[in-house]
């Protein structure tokens, strides 16, 4: 909905790490209880800008399920406009300095990120200060917002790869608040009301669950100063909880269908359970997964399916497909974009290369190049000032601190294809996978029939379900 | 030799004996930038011209080439008359040499920690990038010069690699978005070669033989028609003699150049409406012929496309989007081709000629009113904030350098126009809309969906 100019984003490779508390901003205290707010900072002498995160934690696992979207409705709200300035005067003022504001929510965060050319940091920070703690939340503003949220789902059916998405959703995480995507849906989204917004605010923008980043030509001491006047102003309040919800992948390969007339390509989206942020065999399946389907134009799966056989334009497979939660599982997926003919095939031969990946595991070229690639690759995780402030956020949401290159490269390179195996063996199998394939329902059926006409009928893969476009928004 | 002593060393040779003695490497320039970072400006006696801006602030750096080759040549050359294989060739690239087979480009500069590796094809250009961590310099310079000058050419690969492309291809027809676009193209466009798309058609990708391919290779990928572009962690006296070690014995070849067929001009407004099965809401194109990105008028169209168009507080987001009418709506310049294109994603149950009354009316105003001091400080402020965010990243500063190289020949025409913003008034955006925001010379192209029935706009 808005333009991202500036985000700290939580690295989705934050599987990199391990358990070292180096780095970490640890806030002061008195007698126990913070006295200031965690800050995690950067000084970059030579930008022209201000770059600057404002995290509360809490984000749409928190949403009830009736209620999807919420989250994203109190952050968006909190940039409409504050008791002093109506929305368009805080945009215009905003805006005439050269900044740029924006809200992002994730399962369990909300942020509010945004830059500024550098001489207006100060009133920068005072404009997000009053956003922050005196939002105006007037029903006008409310009203337009959903029409706009309600507009922007309904479009969502243009985008044959989201949809892929949302319908796996539905059925791995039915019944939860990850059901739905941040945004909502249709219905969840009309059954939110304005005074549902300001119990979310009044209840989760509190000192505990607030945390700041930055990036800036200032001293850090500044920066802290500020951020601590605003942190100061906000109520006391609970930690957050780790909240986290149970995944529902089907025992065998299960096929859904994203009825969409007359498409020449099918956006095909295997899901598997995967792990947690933290979980202590991430380094091993990441390892194994770049050389198996991770990195593209060298992974087993690009280099067979594209390379070899040419029948799809993109395919991959990741860890992190639907974004991490910090202590919930995620999902192993695998995705590609088959031409129509090749459907079938495509879905198979994927099967079949997992099936074998899980097996035997990697060659040793393809894990020496794996290992090779990530341990030579590692500086890019440093290479700016707003991603050195990355890695310290994520270090501290998904509390996996931040590895130095010399620890990260003994790690990568202790990693062996035994090892890969018997993670792969107790994390995975070749059977329990959630497909979700946005295509022509008709055109699927019958390449699946003529594909598996020599494969006894209770044996062959059929669609189980079908969604349509619309369903899946509403 | 320690680095230090070769660098003087580097320096005396190429200052002394450039172009005349048909030295290692010219210094054409060095020019100082806004932000106090240095960029120089080289040639080899074959061509190749070098751009580098060193930076420390991480050991990695960018690495991009830029070939001045595109679709629209292609489809000029007489020998081809079709257009695709800029872009399939693009991908050939990837397909291997004598000394480093397929898959062998891929796989050693993954192995290095290449970061960001790809290539891209448009109508002007094609380019290639890496980011690499910087000790990893000369292993990557010696790859993609090899594959600049021994790029091994093979039937069986050709044909894999055509499947590929046309899954890429039939991607982007699912899209109706792009389909909007191309059909914006063969609009706007009568007779230059713009009207045909950059990834060509399935029959044109499947009938591509290696005879065409080899033509292609030889005739466009030559020192001299190509700039290697360097932002990041390495200096002169490292970077050059590797450019000349790896890329100075190749040869440069005389690159056929095209006369642009010359394109009739506009007297009516054109219309074109399409329907596309994935489309679930009305898709609105409206393209305005303005001048080519050197001359003087694109400085305020741009800025002007800025107040239209950037942030919540912009014209179109408010009179579009904040009123519910459209879910996404932007204007921006397009040089080659030039036009300032409005793009609108209307909201479902609401139409494009709803959209097109909105857009009549503000630029009706436009005309008529100068806009405030106040909205021309926001426009230009945002167009700041844009342009430090952009060059504080290596491969964004590079592609900004890359592409005005390639569009006008001046690479440092980006930092040129934000500073001409600076000596704008806000009368100079009124005067620009007058001049070329007019009904007569614009193109219109709506895409349905299949199912909605069409009216006259």
């Amino acid at each position: 909905m808005l333009r991202i100019i500036f985000c700290f984003l939580l690295i989705a490779s934050s599987v990199f790490s391990k358990t070292k508390t180096s780095f970490r901003a640890e806030p002061a205290t008195e007698n126990g209880v913070p006295v200031s707010p965690k800050v995690f900072y950067e000084k970059n002498p030579s930008a022209l800008t201000t770059t600057l995160s404002v995290i509360v934690m809490t984000g749409s696992v928190d949403d009830p399920v009736e209620k999807s979207g919420l989250s994203n409705i109190v952050a968006e709200m909190v940039l409409r406009g504050t008791k002093k300035r109506s929305r368009q005067k805080f945009q215009s003022e905003l805006e005439r300095m050269g900044g740029a504001l924006s809200a992002v929510v994730t399962q369990d965060t909300i942020q509010f990120s945004g830059g500024v050319i550098k001489e207006n940091t100060q009133k920068f920070i005072a404009l997000l200060e009053e956003a922050l703690l005196h939002p105006a939340f007037t029903e006008k503003d409310f009203q337009e917002l959903k029409r706009e949220i309600l507009n922007d789902i309904l479009h969502v059916k243009n985008s044959n790869n989201r949809l892929g998405g949302l319908a796996a959703r539905r059925e791995i995480f039915k019944g939860t608040p990850l059901e739905r995507p941040v945004i909502g849906s249709q219905s969840t989204i009309e059954k939110i009301s304005l005074s549902d917004v300001l119990r979310k605010y009044n209840d989760y923008f509190d000192r505990p669950k607030i945390i700041f980043a930055a990036a800036s030509p200032f001293p850090e001491s500044e920066m802290i100063s500020d951020f601590a006047r605003i942190w100061r102003q906000f109520p006391d309040g609970a930690k957050p909880p780790k909240r986290a919800v149970k995944l529902q992948i089907p025992e065998k390969p299960t096929l859904i269908v994203i009825h969409k007339p007359k498409t020449s390509t099918g956006s095909l989206f295997f899901a598997q359970g995967g792990i947690t942020a933290q979980d202590p065999d991430r380094y091993t399946l990441k390892t194994g997964n770049f050389s198996f389907g991770g990195e593209p134009l060298v992974s087993r799966l690009f280099k067979t399916i594209r390379g070899e056989l040419g029948w799809t334009y993109a395919i991959g497979s990741s860890y992190a497909s639907l974004g991490g939660v910090s202590n919930q599982q995620g999902l192993f997926s695998i995705s590609s974009t088959p031409s129509v003919e090749y459907t079938s095939k495509t879905i198979f031969k994927t099967l079949e290369m997992w099936k074998s990946y899980l097996e035997s595991g990697l060659s040793g070229d393809e894990l020496d190049l794996a290992k090779d690639s990530l341990i030579n690759s590692y500086p890019f995780e440093f290479e700016t000032a707003e991603k050195r402030v990355s890695q310290k956020l994520t270090s501290y949401l998904y509390n996996i601190p931040i590895l130095s290159p010399e620890e990260f490269s003994e790690t990568i390179g202790g990693i062996n294809n035994k090892k890969l195996k018997s993670v792969l063996k107790e994390k995975h199998n070749t059977q329990s996978w959630l497909i979700a394939l946005v295509a022509d329902k008709d055109v699927v059926a019958k390449d699946l029939e003529e594909f598996q006409k020599d494969i006894p009928q209770e044996k062959r893969l059929t669609i189980s379900k079908v969604y349509t476009p619309d369903e899946l928004v509403n | 030799m320690n680095k230090k002593s070769w660098h003087i060393l580097t320096l005396a040779t190429a200052l002394t004996f450039s172009g005349v003695f048909g030295a290692d490497f010219e210094k054409v320039s060095d020019k100082k930038l806004f932000n106090g970072e240095t960029l120089s400006e080289y040639k080899l006696p074959n061509g190749l011209k070098v751009l580098l801006i060193p930076r420390h602030e991480a050991k990695v750096l960018t690495f991009q080439t830029w070939f001045d080759i595109g679709s629209l040549d292609e489809k000029m050359d007489q020998k081809l008359k079709k257009t695709g294989l800029a872009h399939l060739f693009e991908h050939m690239m990837f397909r291997g040499t004598d000394k480093y087979p397929d898959g062998k480009f891929d796989e050693i500069t993954s192995r290095i920690g290449s970061d960001k590796q790809n290539a891209t094809t448009y109508f002007y250009r094609t380019n290639y990038y890496e980011s690499i961590p910087s000790n990893q310099l000369k292993k990557l310079i010696e790859l993609e010069s090899d594959r600049m000058a021994n790029l091994k050419l093979d039937a069986a690969l050709l044909d894999k690699e055509k499947g590929a492309v046309v899954g890429e291809l039939r991607r982007a027809l699912d899209n109706p978005g792009r389909l909007a676009w191309d059909e914006l193209n063969r609009t706007v466009f009568e007779v230059a070669p713009f009207r045909y798309t950059v990834l060509g058609t399935e029959e044109e990708i499947k009938g591509f033989t290696l005879e065409e391919a080899q033509y292609f290779y030889k005739t466009f990928y030559s020192p001299n028609n190509a700039t290697v572009i360097v932002v990041g962690d390495t200096e002169e006296s490292e970077l050059l003699p590797l450019i000349v070690k790896y890329y100075g014995d190749m040869k440069s070849q005389e690159i056929p150049r095209y006369q642009m067929p010359e394109e009739p001009s506009q007297k009516k407004e054109r219309r074109v409406e399409k329907k596309h099965p994935q489309a679930t809401s009305d898709i609105l194109l409206v393209g305005y012929r303005i001048p080519p990105v050197n001359s003087p008028s694109i400085v305020p169209l741009s800025l002007l496309s800025t107040h239209l168009s950037t942030g919540m507080e912009s014209r179109l987001r408010k009179t579009l989007v904040d009123t519910g009418i459209a879910v996404s709506a932007s204007c921006g310049v397009s040089n080659v081709p030039d036009y300032l294109e409005f793009s609108v994603s209307l909201a479902e149950k609401h139409r494009a000629e709803e959209a097109i009354e909105i857009i009549d009316r503000e630029v009706s105003l436009l005309k008529s009113q100068t806009i405030k001091k106040e909205e021309f400080e926001r426009a230009l402020n945002q167009e700041l904030l844009s342009l430090y965010g952009m060059i504080e990243d290596n491969s964004s500063m590079a592609n900004m350098l890359g592409d005005y190289l390639m569009v006008s020949g001046n690479y440092l025409r980006g930092f040129e126009i934000i500073e001409e913003f600076k000596k704008l008034k806000p009368q100079d955006l009124k005067e620009a809309a007058k001049n070329f925001l007019k009904k007569e010379s614009r193109s219109v192209v709506i895409v349905r969906p299949q199912s909605k029935t069409s009216s006259k706009g």
